[in-house]
Parts: C-alpha cells; sequence; structure tokens
C-alpha cells in the first residue's frame, strides 16, 4: 500500500487484516527510517539550541552526581571509591537511559498530533524517534563510562561483548514500554504522571547507587525488577564481573513477550489513536 | 517511466470521530467504571461519536481538479485529510494512486527557533523526501522563498509574511501527483503573491490531480473544473463547474 504511489485505506475489520496493517506501518518506518532520525536529531539540537555545551549540561549534572554520590556513599557504606565510583557511574547512566525513553515515551504520539492528523507518516517512526533522541543522549553521557573506565582502570577486566547484548536486549524491552506509555498516555491523560511516579520509584528500588549484596543471589526483591535485569547485564561486564546469565534470558522473554503485547495493542487501537489526540 | 495512472477512488466512505470528553480521559472514571459495573458511555467504547463523513463515493482522474464547497463543518477539511491517508475509514475504501501531497498546514513541522534553512530540511523529510532531494532542491527552494540571507537565522525572528514565504517555498517543493489543498494559499505581499499563483499553478498543472477546499466560488471557477457539495458529511455528485450555482442553489 504505502509506497508512495499507491495509498489503500479501508474500513475493513477483523483480526488479521489489523495486523497486517500494523505490521505495515512498523515495515513503512523502516522504509523512511531517515525521517525518525532526522526528527530525533532535530529534537537534540534544538532543546538545547543556543547553549554552548547542549546536551553535555545533562552530562555535567549527571557527573557531579556520579561525583557526590560515588565519594559520600562509598563512605557511608565503607565501601572503596575505586569499587563504587564507576558501578554509580554507570547506574546512573543506564539508568537515565532507561527513565528517559520510557517517560519520553508518554509523549510519542501526543507531541506528533499535527503530523499525524494531516499525513500518512507510520506511527511507528515517531517511537523509533523517541529510542533514538535517547540514544543520541546516552552517546552524550557516555563519556562518564568512558572516564571511569580510564580512571579507575576498568578497561583490564572488562568485557564488551556481554555488556553489548545486554544493551541491546534492554533497548529491545525499552522500545515497547516506551511504545506502550505512548499509545496508553494518548488515550488516558493520567498515565504521564502515574509512569513518572512509577520511575521514580523504581530509580531508589534498583541497584542504582546501592550494592545488592545484602540480598541472597536471585533474590525475588532483585529479579521481579525488571530495571535491575537491564542494569545489570550491562553493567557487571563492564565492571569486569559477571552477570548471572538469567538476567539475559529474562530480558530475552520479556522482550518477546511485551512486544507481542504492545504490537497487539498497536494493532487494535491504530486506527484510533490519531482521535485519541 | 511514468508510474501508474493516477487515480482517486472513494467508495462508499464513511468516518466517525470518536469524541473522548474530558471525563472520558480519565483513567480513574475507566476503572470506577468497570467496578461499578455500568457503562455509562454511549458506544460501546465509552466514547460519544461524531458522524462527519458518510457514504461517499466518487472518481477522479488525471485532469480531474475537484473543488469542494460547504459550510464550516461540512466535513471538507476531513475527507482532504482521509484522503491524505490520516484518518482510516469506518467503512467503506479510499484507494489513492500516485504520490500524496497535502497542503493542509503550511505551519507543519516548523519549528520557530530553528533556522529557515533546517526547517527546510525538517519540512521536507516530513513531506517524504530524502535527504539527497532536498539538497538538490534547497537552492530553488531559498531562491524561490527570496529570503537570501535570513535562511541562516532562527524563524522566530522573521516577519509572519517572511515566515508565510519560506514555509509555503517548501510545501511547494514537492513533487506531486495528487494535490490536497484546503483553501488556496494566499501569503505575502502583492508581488510575492503573483509569484506564489504562478508556483501554485505550475504544481497543479504537474499534478495529476487536484483537490481544493474553499469558500471562494470565484476562486474555485478558476482552478477547478469539477465541483462537489458538501454537507454535514454528505457530498453531492461530482457536477461540471459550470453547474456551481445549480450546486449551491440546491442548498
Amino acid at each position: 500500500m504505502e509506497s508512495a504511489q499507491h495509498m489503500l485505506r479501508t474500513g475493513r475489520r477483523g483480526t488479521l487484516f489489523e495486523f497486517s496493517m500494523a505490521l505495515r506501518d512498523l515495515a513503512m518506518s523502516w522504509d523512511r527510517r531517515g525521517l525518525a532520525w532526522s526528527l530525533a536529531w532535530h529534537d537534540v539540537v534544538s532543546r538545547y539550541r543556543g547553549s554552548i555545551l547542549g546536551p553535555f549540561w545533562i552530562t555535567i549534572s549527571m557527573g557531579l552526581m556520579v561525583l557526590g554520590i560515588g565519594l559520600l556513599y562509598a563512605r557511608l557504606f565503607g565501601i572503596s571509591v575505586a569499587e563504587f565510583m564507576p558501578y554509580v557511574a554507570m547506574g546512573i547512566v543506564f539508568f537515565g537511559l532507561m527513565s528517559g525513553t520510557i517517560n519520553e515515551g508518554c509523549e510519542t504520539f501526543v507531541q506528533a498530533r499535527n503530523m499525524l492528523s494531516q499525513t500518512a507518516l507510520p506511527m511507528f517512526a515517531f517511537v523509533w524517534r523517541t529510542v533514538l533522541r535517547n540514544l543520541i543522549n546516552l552517546a552524550h553521557h557516555a563519556v562518564i563510562i568512558v572516564a571511569v573506565i580510564v580512571v579507575f582502570g576498568l578497561w583490564r577486566e572488562m568485557v564488551i561483548l556481554p555488556a553489548l547484548a545486554g544493551l541491546v536486549l534492554t533497548v529491545l524491552n525499552l522500545s515497547w514500554i516506551s511504545m506502550l506509555a505512548a499509545i496508553a498516555s494518548a488515550r488516558f491523560r493520567d498515565i504521564p504522571q502515574f509512569v513518572m511516579s512509577v520511575m521514580q520509584f523504581a530509580i531508589f528500588m534498583t541497584p542504582v547507587f546501592w550494592k545488592p549484596d545484602a540480598f541472597p543471589d536471585r533474590h525475588a526483591f532483585l529479579t521481579l525488577n525488571p530495571f535491575y535485569h537491564m542494569l545489570t547485564t550491562i553493567r557487571a561486564p563492564l565492571l569486569g564481573e559477571q552477570a548471572d546469565g538469567l538476567s539475559y534470558i529474562v530480558l530475552a522473554i520479556a522482550a518477546v513477550l511485551g512486544w507481542a503485547l504492545t504490537f497487539s495493542v498497536f494493532a487494535v487501537t491504530r486506527r484510533r489513536i490519531v482521535h485519541y489526540l | 517511466m511514468k508510474p501508474p495512472e493516477v487515480s482517486i477512488t472513494v467508495t462508499d466512505l464513511s468516518l466517525r470521530f470518536p469524541v473522548y470528553g474530558v471525563d472520558a480521559k480519565s483513567l480513574k472514571k475507566n476503572l470506577a467504571r468497570v467496578t461499578v459495573g455500568g457503562r455509562l458511555g454511549s458506544s460501546n467504547t465509552g466514547a460519544t461519536e461524531v458522524t462527519a463523513l458518510s457514504n461517499i463515493s466518487f472518481n477522479l482522474r488525471p485532469g480531474d481538479r475537484l473543488g469542494l464547497v460547504g459550510h464550516n463543518g461540512s466535513g471538507k477539511t476531513t475527507l482532504l485529510r482521509a484522503l491524505s491517508g490520516a484518518y482510516e475509514p469506518d467503512e467503506g475504501q479510499i484507494e489513492v494512486r500516485g504520490r500524496i501531497a497535502a497542503l493542509l498546514d503550511l505551519s507543519l513541522g516548523i519549528d520557530p527557533s530553528a533556522t529557515g534553512v533546517d526547517n527546510i530540511r525538517l519540512r521536507g523529510r516530513i513531506a517524504g523526501m530524502s535527504a539527497k532531494e532536498i539538497e538538490g532542491k534547497m537552492d530553488e527552494i531559498a531562491a524561490f522563498s527570496g529570503l537570501g540571507p535570513f535562511l541562516a537565522m532562527p524563524m522566530k525572528t522573521y516577519s509572519a509574511g517572511m515566515q508565510a514565504r519560506l514555509a509555503f517555498a517548501v510545501a511547494t517543493a514537492v513533487e506531486a501527483d495528487v494535490l490536497l489543498m484546503d483553501e488556496w494559499i494566499s501569503v505575502g505581499d502583492a508581488e510575492f503573491k503573483k509569484l506564489a499563483h504562478r508556483r501554485l499553478l505550475n504544481l497543479v498543472e504537474r499534478a495529476g490531480i487536484l483537490v481544493l477546499a474553499s469558500h471562494d466560488t470565484q476562486l474555485l471557477r478558476l482552478y477547478c473544473n469539477k465541483v462537489m457539495r458538501m454537507e454535514g458529511g454528505i457530498a453531492s455528485e461530482v457536477k461540471d463547474i459550470r453547474r456551481i450555482d445549480e450546486l449551491l442553489a440546491a442548498a
């Protein structure tokens, strides 16, 4: 349908048809991936227009938090700074990716209202826009990660590949959560507030600032927290530790189930979303 | 390498807008409804529905320039948006062959704090041009806008007329077979109006089909060769433009 040459819109219903249309939307967003990228890049550029440091302001504020919490908590918990600082640094930076992608997901469709109501642009493109924007931000904050790796000599024992696998699994999961939040927020305007509260709660419940040593391995408090799995699969390998294989499995299963759920919700609500806005 | 025949085919198109009231948008209300067990809403989705278009059918072939007339709220804009692919029909079918360009809102995708050049890129991207195509057209767009060195300045420093010039220049830079317009765009000073007019005519000529919604019968007579009257979401037959008075008198 959506080759630029031919557009077909029908009032046909039926589960199979709705799913095939949703799949088309996804395929179209891939054909026009340049659009998602341009929008994401434009978002970053325009948010910090006129500022000299731009997104690095967030990096600096994160860096300051890392420094403060790293020094203070290391003292409070009686852990060496060399051990604790990189731990907190990675925790804060990667949790920033998670909360950013999910919180901003609530705005994905609401913000694109104008474009969605007068063009045939694929809706998935706007989901990718949010995800890509947060990845661009992460690329800025990676400065902090590189700094702790160099300063504390982590490059000697860190392993990149499992960390990358963790990052990919994390982003796969974040994107479906972000999209689900986008659809829900378009329909119910309470959702953004709700999501924000959950994410605020999650930052304290997840071992971002603290070490889970007090818990026995695979304690339910940790294993039931999806953010724990996301964080640990990225962070542990970078710290030269081995992440529990279970976390990778949990993330992989969550990605499959989560996308199945989100895609189904999208297929069912797709034709309505533009009217929600 | 002419693409297959340009055409618009609309069959039995009906479009209903669910209106989600302020109340319906609160999750609490929805949860409350579930726990109480009754349905407060008037339809099964809990929303009131407004029928915006009902049972519309028409066919357009290359060379057709259809004017849409009708009162405010008669469904002209909704029909244009449906033709652009933004709205899904509730019943019936819309089939459009050819590249669609919808000039419904000049300010679509315009970021006032970005420079003129950045806005050209962004808007071009939204209209479906690739980065390469945009760069290829950049000079032409810049020249037409007549803004010269101002293109390097943020758009918020422009006067309203200058902003309209740029938006117009980008919006009309698209290559399209099907052109959808809500009101004939007239912007800028007298001199620019003449330029704009010529550019639009050019665009219309290149495009196979034009659908134009307007209240100005003079204008419609000038640019369209067919006319359709909308009233309360119901469309008349497509008639020859010479019978526009007859169509309006029938009201």
